[in-house]
């Protein structure tokens, strides 16, 4: 297959930097019916979604266009061996993408991993937070210009438990006792163990 | 007190001796397992290596129940937190191995996400090489932790704590009272100032009536 229909229909374009697989260009706008159109159509039928990654062209040799791409990685159960990588270019000033994690729910957390590490924001995502750093992380390591060797420190755990119980009750679970986070001091021994 | 404690005599030592004798061997093991290392230990566990040899059979999956932290693995700066929290809620005497290259210096992970060697939150007592270590290391690294244990004064540590406790009492109570004694001089300069209103008051009130 050659996706001409996908060129003449949504104006992408071939990527004549990819070697080894098929990769279309397509703008932002279309991206969203282009996802559709690739899981619907009984010629192609990509009904997995591989992955969604990330990549910042700032320190690429001969680059010219914006500085951060997305990049679909596309593959079909119905015909064999049929793949397909859509590329998406946002330049910094700009940095937002429709979500599809509407058609393919695995891309709810790719595209929370895709804003951890890089800060594009995917608009319509429902729940879009960071997946893979801490909560007090600042900055997007795998940007080019952040320092790989920065760390930085958290000082609480994650306390995730709340969220655990409004999941519950959304099941319909009855939460009998709800939890608080204990707060450790360091001279507790002096208090006494007996407490009102 | 203190003194007495610190002494070396017939039964202090001996008492030593005993709880020493009771604690190296039986060494309960805290798995703190986030890579391959943690395999590496599920082998020094079972059959062939057998570590209830030397009488560390039970694994103990809570703190509050073992001695030995035993952390097997990368430490992100995620599980950080969870790390000191888990290493707080174990009862003294504790003792922590390192365990691999990632647990001791952070291995070849030299990046923003990982923790460059746990001793950076946590006290270690002995550090296993190796990219995982063997079980035979592993064996090693307990056979000098019994070693550690052997070398340890329980009568001098609980007198050290004693001590703690008792410096920190006292400078709790110190504090206490400085606190009393700046509250009650504050109310006595308020009472002051308001007696010598009042009389300002009364007066001015007998030079009215003067006039």
């Amino acid at each position: 297959m050659d996706f001409k229909e996908l060129m003449e229909k949504f104006g992408g374009k071939l990527d004549a930097q990819a070697k080894w697989d098929d990769c279309v260009v397509v703008s932002r706008e279309y991206l969203h019916n282009v996802v559709a159109f690739l899981k619907d159509d009984p010629s192609c039928k990509m009904d997995m979604l591989v992955d969604i990654a990330g990549v910042d062209y700032l320190t690429y040799p001969n680059h010219e266009g914006p500085r951060f791409a997305i990049s679909y990685a596309f593959k079909s159960l119905k015909h064999p061996g049929l793949r397909l990588r859509l590329k998406v270019l946002v330049s910094e000033s700009d940095l937002k993408v429709p979500t599809i994690s509407d058609l393919y729910a695995n891309a709810n957390w790719y595209e929370r991993e895709v804003f951890d590490q890089f800060g594009i924001v995917f608009t319509g995502h429902p729940d879009l937070r960071r997946l893979l750093n801490h909560v007090e992380f600042v900055g997007h390591p795998l940007r080019k210009d952040y320092p790989a060797q920065k760390r930085q420190w958290l000082s609480t755990n994650d306390y995730l438990l709340p969220e655990l119980e409004k999941r519950l009750e959304a099941l319909g679970y009855w939460i009998v006792k709800r939890s608080k986070e204990v707060e450790t001091k360091d001279n507790e021994f002096l208090e006494g163990s007996v407490k009102e | 007190m203190t003194d007495e404690a610190q002494k070396p005599s017939i039964i202090t030592s001996s008492l030593d001796f005993l709880v020493n004798w009771g604690r190296t061997n039986s060494l309960w093991p805290f798995p703190y397992g986030t890579a391959c290392c943690a395999i590496e230990f599920m082998s020094t566990e079972v059959g062939r290596y057998d570590l209830s040899r030397i009488g560390s059979e039970y694994v103990r999956f809570t703190p509050r129940q073992s001695d030995v932290l035993l952390v097997a693995g990368t430490i992100t700066y995620k599980q950080a937190p969870i790390l000191k929290r888990i290493y707080e809620q174990m009862a003294e005497p504790r003792w922590v191995i390192a365990m691999g290259a990632c647990a001791c210096s952070g291995g070849f992970y030299d990046c923003y996400c990982t923790v460059p060697g746990i001793d950076h939150i946590i006290p270690v007592d002995v550090y296993i090489g190796g990219c995982p270590s063997r079980p035979e290391a592993f064996f090693d690294a307990m056979f000098d932790l019994q070693k550690k244990i052997k070398d340890e004064s329980y009568m001098k540590q609980r007198a050290g704590r004693v001590r703690d406790q008792l410096e920190m009492i006292k400078a709790k109570t110190a504090e206490a009272k400085a606190a009393a004694k700046d509250f009650a001089q504050e109310k006595v300069e308020l009472a002051k100032e308001f007696v010598s209103e009042k009389e300002q008051e009364l007066v001015k009130k007998a030079q009215f009536w003067k006039e």
